[in-house]
């Protein structure tokens, strides 16, 4: 067994060159000049530290929705199409809360945060509550049906959703701020954070004073922070409480649960509630972070946050996260050095490497048959 | 009662359809109608003498027709004025309504009747009638000036779409959410091939060919690598392709192919070389601006295809439609169809059996995105321009609705489904958005006096702002209600439904089962 000493492969030598030589050769077609992405990173270093700052800002949003889909697929094995729009119905509550309160207006600290507040509120509960109704309405009859009818019917609401996104976004009599331009236009997010802490009349830029060319904005540190304390209020709930081990359990083996008396509906409820209460919230952050309400919104963020939850392995709440936050730095540098037209397509190419390669994700166990 | 009952309803709806077209429409929709009737209840009957049969639809054929021919004269004298158009000349009234009338008590009951021959003949003659049908078609649409010509044709070109994205959902049990990538791919060869854009200009009946062949050969490269994926998997990889497929043929607008050696690698150790270039900012694709114009087919005796006279293109849709069901029929009964259903059905059983699955499945791809790129090529040439955005995830999700809305599996449930849904979406709905624009102009909306409200009113009352309700109302109704489709095809319904179809049978035929069920 000593003596086998391990031999230079060179067919993956030659293999990994010629790769190597396609991706130089052909990379540029695509955005992907790394001469010139090279070059830009060492003319400034200081901006990869700022679109490491916005990937991550961004890949908490990311995080959030793929919690949604996560959880649901690791209950329900079910990709919920429709979770990227409930998400953009997210942002549109949050605005629609915040135009019909007032706050929009309002140069008041204090009547923005309570405003703030309140559209966090009523955007958490109006897509908890719309998310189980999708399930409610669309999947629950399907889920003793062939898999992939469940799957088609999610497609459908997805298109119901976007739909509703598109109506909404032309409604001028409820948001003024839409304008006459109809639905199918990008829509202002108001910077509500900005206002409120010019108000204050604290600097929004927490970097400032040190004079490097960099921004770290107290929104950054907000949607951070928020993100954070939902995930691990999440994770502690599904590992401490009883719903979240009836939760674990009915993931495991829903017949087996059923048997030892978990009630699987309600179960199946309570994530769908849990999952749409967290695009909710999502809406709203992304909204003040992002600043566009978009009815196609979701599509994109729907695919960012699935292909993020297929990279941590779907069905795992912690790669859920993780994979959240690798997107989100992906679509950063993907926007800032390559270019942004390109960053739905890399994404996807992640996605299908991922489930090429490594379907599992990274932090998933094998699933065997299932997937 | 029960065929009563459908017959008043279709009246009902028929009757109501004048409304949003007016004029000719009433014979067209008339005739229509008793074809639909014909067709759909003749096939519920029993089988006797043909007479008979037609004696006895006669009642509702009549009904049917008594209350389009009301709902269309009540249309024309009091719901044109509503909405503030002249009504019809009193002759378009008389014989539109006479045709119509006839039209649906003729195509009932003879339709009906047919159904008391044999089967084959029944066949036969359906085939015949139908046939002439589609024939006559376009030239009552010319007589009439109801101009419908146009929009079927981008029904048709749905109907070979869904042909084609059968051949992978519903034979082989793959579902493909980005069928719309290969649809693009064809038109794209097509736009770049026959367009003076790149000064490449080859012949439409060659290039359609070279379409269908290129989609063919993407189905195939897409397809290796991901197809030993299953299930939802595999969809949101195709879901994938179709996404970046558009976003390549938007944004391959500066190609620039560098060798890298030569322009990168040694000038980092200081070796002065030149640089060798293959493509400079070439601009493949035109990006957003789209490629046009876009050669069109000729032909000897009738000239050059022209985009003011439908006709031509109508029956060049007609002649390729022909040729994929004849192909789809084919390879449908063949060794391979037959594999394809055994893994749809199976694929582990199906694998021991000796067949390999992922070649199998390959070629259900590459076979499928075939008929798009014939799909693909029609369209582009039809259109003379080609855009990126129209092959997006929506087109895919609509090819799809057309699939599912008809039936799964069933070739006829296609061409039914892709006629339904796309005139609904562009026929149906710009009619509907003009009536009820003209209709709330002249009754509401002068009543209204905040300008504001009078504006939400006006805007929100555009049903095509409602068009992906429609598509998505589509998958989910007929998921929870009819997953099997329209015009089911009978081994995916006893399937989806295996609590009824196959126990009755059983039951009748083998007391086995019987005994089996007791104990």
């Amino acid at each position: 067994m000593e003596t086998t000493r391990k031999k230079f492969n060179w067919r993956r030598f030659a293999i990994a060159t010629l790769v190597l030589y396609i991706v130089f050769l052909l990379g540029p077609i695509v955005g992907l000049d790394i001469p010139v992405v090279a070059a830009a990173i060492k003319a400034n270093p200081l901006q990869l530290v700022q679109f490491l700052i916005i990937g991550i800002s961004n890949g908490a949003i990311v995080a959030i929705i793929a919690l949604g889909y996560t959880m649901v697929y690791g209950i329900i094995e079910l990709i919920n199409f429709a979770h990227g729009d409930v998400y953009m119905i997210g942002v549109f509550t949050s605005l629609t809360v915040l135009s019909v309160t007032g706050t929009l207006e309002s140069k008041d600290p204090v009547k923005i945060v309570l405003g703030l507040i309140f559209a966090l509120i009523i955007a958490i509960v109006f897509c908890a509550v719309l998310n189980a109704t999708i399930e409610r309405l669309a999947y629950r009859r399907l889920r003793n049906a062939p898999r992939l009818a469940p799957l088609i019917s999610a497609i459908g609401m997805s298109f119901i959703i976007e739909n509703i996104g598109l109506m909404w976004a032309a409604q001028a009599w409820l948001v003024p701020s839409f304008g006459t331009t109809g639905g199918a236009s990008q829509k202002v997010f108001p910077d509500m954070l900005g206002i409120l802490f010019a108000s204050l009349g604290w600097n929004i830029n927490l970097l400032a004073s040190s004079g490097l060319a960099l921004r770290l904005t107290i929104k950054d540190l907000l949607v951070i922070v928020l993100a954070v304390v939902l995930m691990t209020g999440l994770y502690l709930f599904v590992q401490r409480t009883r719903l979240g081990k009836a939760m674990r359990a009915t993931a495991q083996n829903r017949d087996a649960a059923k048997m030892l008396g978990i009630d699987i509906d309600r179960v199946i409820t309570a994530t769908f509630l849990i999952g749409g209460g967290l695009a909710g919230a999502a809406g709203l952050m992304a909204g003040l972070y992002n600043n566009t309400a978009w009815w196609f919104m979701g599509f994109r963020a729907g695919l960012q946050s699935f292909t993020a939850a297929v990279l941590g392995g779907i069905g795992n709440i912690t790669g859920g996260m993780l994979g959240g936050f690798l997107i989100g730095l992906l679509a950063s540098f993907s926007d800032g050095y390559l270019n942004a037209r390109w960053t739905n397509a890399l994404v996807f190419a992640t996605l299908v490497l991922i489930l090429l390669f490594r379907p599992t994700g990274l932090l998933g166990e094998q699933t065997g048959q299932k997937a | 009662m029960k065929i009563m009952r459908s017959g008043i309803t279709f009246g009902i709806v028929a009757g109501l359809l004048t409304f949003l077209f007016g004029g000719w429409s009433v014979a067209v929709i008339g005739s229509l109608m008793g074809v639909g009737l014909g067709m759909g209840l003749g096939s519920g009957l029993e089988r006797k003498d043909p007479f008979k049969i037609a004696k006895d639809m006669a009642p509702t054929a009549i009904v049917a027709g008594t209350i389009l021919v009301v709902l269309s004269i009540y249309q024309n004298t009091f719901v044109q004025h509503a909405i503030g158009k002249q009504p019809a000349p009193i002759n378009i009234m008389i014989f539109g309504n006479l045709i119509g009338f006839l039209g649906t008590v003729i195509f009932t009951t003879l339709l009906a009747g047919l159904h008391g021959l044999p089967e084959k003949e029944e066949q036969k003659w359906k085939m015949i009638l139908l046939a002439v049908l589609v024939v006559a078609f376009p030239f009552i649409d010319k007589l009439t000036a109801l101009r419908w010509t146009a929009q079927i044709i981008f029904a048709l070109i749905f109907v070979i779409l869904g042909l084609g994205l059968n051949i992978v959902v519903g034979y082989a049990g793959l579902l493909d959410l980005g069928y719309a990538a290969f649809f693009a791919i064809g038109a794209y060869t097509t736009g770049m091939l026959s367009s003076p854009v790149h000064g490449i200009q080859i012949n439409f009946w060659i290039v359609i060919w070279i379409a269908a062949v290129m989609a063919a050969l993407w189905g195939f490269m897409l397809g290796a690598p991901t197809l030993p994926l299953r299930g939802d998997y595999l969809a949101i990889v195709t879901l994938g392709f179709g996404e970046i497929v558009p976003v390549l043929f938007k944004n391959l607008i500066d190609v620039t192919i560098k060798e890298p050696f030569t322009c990168w690698i040694l000038p980092m150790f200081k070796i002065q070389t030149s640089c060798i270039t293959f493509v400079q900012d070439f601009d493949l694709t035109l990006g957003e601006k789209g490629i046009s114009p876009i050669g069109r087919p000729s032909l000897p005796l009738i000239g050059e295809f022209q985009s003011s006279n439908p006709i031509t293109w109508y029956f060049l849709i007609i002649a390729i439609i022909l040729l994929s069901v004849f192909i789809i029929r084919r390879l449908r009964d063949s060794r391979l169809g037959r594999a394809w259903m055994a893994i749809r059905e199976d694929e582990l059983a199906a694998a021991q059996m000796g067949i390999d699955p992922v070649k199998t499945k390959l070629a259900a791809f590459a076979l499928g995105a075939t008929f798009s790129g014939f799909a693909g090529a029609f369209y582009a040439a039809y259109i003379a321009g080609i855009f990126p955005s129209v092959f997006d995830f929506s087109a895919s999700i609509i090819i799809l609705c057309v699939v599912i809305l008809g039936g799964i599996g069933n070739i006829n449930g296609v061409i039914v489904g892709g006629l339904v849904l796309m005139t609904a979406d562009r026929l149906f709905l710009p009619a509907l958005k003009d009536f009820l624009a003209s209709l709330l102009t002249h009754t509401i909306l002068p009543s209204i006096s905040d300008p504001v409200v009078q504006l939400a009113v006006k805007d929100n009352a555009n049903p095509i702002l409602y068009r992906f309700l429609l598509f998505g109302l589509t998958l989910v109704i007929m998921m929870a209600v009819r997953p099997e489709g329209l015009i089911p095809n009978a081994q995916v319904r006893a399937e989806l439904h295996p609590d009824e179809a196959p126990v009755a049978v059983v039951e009748a035929e083998t007391p086995m089962n019987n005994k089996a069920k007791k104990g």
